[in-house]
């Protein structure tokens, strides 16, 4: 088996370090190698399938609700799917929540149909004023993500952190 | 057995434990049934409190969750049977007020008005289930500890008269506290 990728080995570290033990997501390729990570490097993190991405970010409220730090992981096509959730329970509530975006749609994608939903992703987080940062480094990918999700906590407000497929396909692929 | 006759038995069943509601009449009705810190009103997000209960009782395997979900809601979210099923937490019990209806929408059929079967679904997703109709039966499904997880009360629409408490954050700072988990 290959080794997991830098940048994913940096995102299991950020999200541990800032306290989150709970896991719940909707597989994705390059989230394959975040979630293979958790499960071998970090036996006290539970990953949570869900079978559709607003379900995620409410099992996610949930276990805000008691007591505990959740990331939802998920490709960007599936932010379609739980814009409802984040606009009437993670936002007015003020639930956060650490969200891993995996990006489709940008540069390097080869699927037309994947475009519009991933270049509508920063403005749709704009528009519900939910803080988003680009993971551009595999090297500070750690911190980025670590410290996304600390100001997430601190502020009751969820931030999201986007992998872009220059990061996670480049080195999935070996290149 | 009414929606809000119902949601007595269930408030009554709970205790000190929460209960999750989704929002429109269940939540008005569980305002209406008793308001107390361990309610959490849904003011949005259609379908996914059965997602949320089941987030707090992974979250919580200490307490007993219930969760009050809508025939109409619970069809929107049908995965979540999926997931609960998957999961098997031994504490989460979800009461589907099942009135056939949108009623807070002005009364629109639901697919469960046709024959549409939300025991059967729940059951076919490993949940254990059960459809009760009258008080004293939903009594019993509530009581038994070996948790019917999907209990479908077919109920009448009761017109809920008041509403819960607007505020979000209120409404979540309240609920974790009742449950230990200050924010």
């Amino acid at each position: 088996m290959s080794p997991v990728p830098l940048w994913a080995a940096g995102v299991c570290a950020g999200l541990h370090a800032a306290g989150c033990r709970e896991v719940v997501y909707v597989p994705d390729n390059p989230l394959s190698h975040v979630l293979t990570e958790l499960g071998e490097r970090y036996p006290d993190v539970r990953l949570v399938l869900a079978t559709r991405e607003e379900e995620a970010f409410g099992i996610a409220a949930g276990l805000y609700l008691g007591g505990r730090r959740p990331a939802v992981m998920l490709q960007s096509s599936g932010l379609g799917n739980s814009l409802n959730a984040i606009g009437s329970l993670v936002m007015p509530y003020q639930i956060p929540m650490l969200v891993v975006v995996s990006m489709r749609g940008d540069a390097g994608e080869w699927n037309a149909a994947q475009v519009p939903m991933g270049r509508a992703v920063r403005p749709i987080f704009d528009a519900f004023a939910l803080p988003h940062v680009t993971v551009d480094s595999a090297e500070r990918a750690a911190d980025i993500v670590r410290v996304a999700a600390a100001t997430a906590f601190a502020t009751r407000i969820a931030g999201a952190c986007l992998l872009p497929r220059r990061l996670t396909v480049a080195e999935h692929e070996g290149r | 057995m009414t929606r809000l006759e119902a949601t007595r038995l269930v408030v009554e069943a709970a205790g000190d434990s929460p209960i999750v509601a989704s929002l429109g009449h269940p939540a008005y009705d569980l305002f209406g049934a008793g308001d107390r810190p361990q309610n959490f009103y849904t003011w949005g997000s259609m379908g996914v409190a059965s997602s949320i209960g089941l987030g707090l009782a992974l979250a919580r395997p200490d307490m007993r969750v219930f969760v009050i979900d809508g025939d109409g809601s619970l069809l929107m979210n049908l995965g979540s049977l999926a997931t609960i099923g998957l999961l098997q937490p031994p504490n989460l019990s979800v009461v589907i007020v099942d009135n056939e209806a949108y009623a807070t929408t002005g009364g629109q059929a639901t697919p469960t008005a046709a024959g549409a079967d939300l025991e059967a679904a729940a059951r076919a997703m490993r949940l254990d289930a059960c459809t009760v109709r009258v008080e004293a039966e939903l009594r019993a499904a509530l009581a038994d500890r070996r948790v019917p997880r999907a209990i479908v009360a077919k109920v009448a629409e009761s017109a809920p008269a008041a509403k819960p408490p607007l505020d979000c954050v209120f409404i979540k700072h309240r609920f974790m506290a009742a449950l230990g988990n200050p924010e």
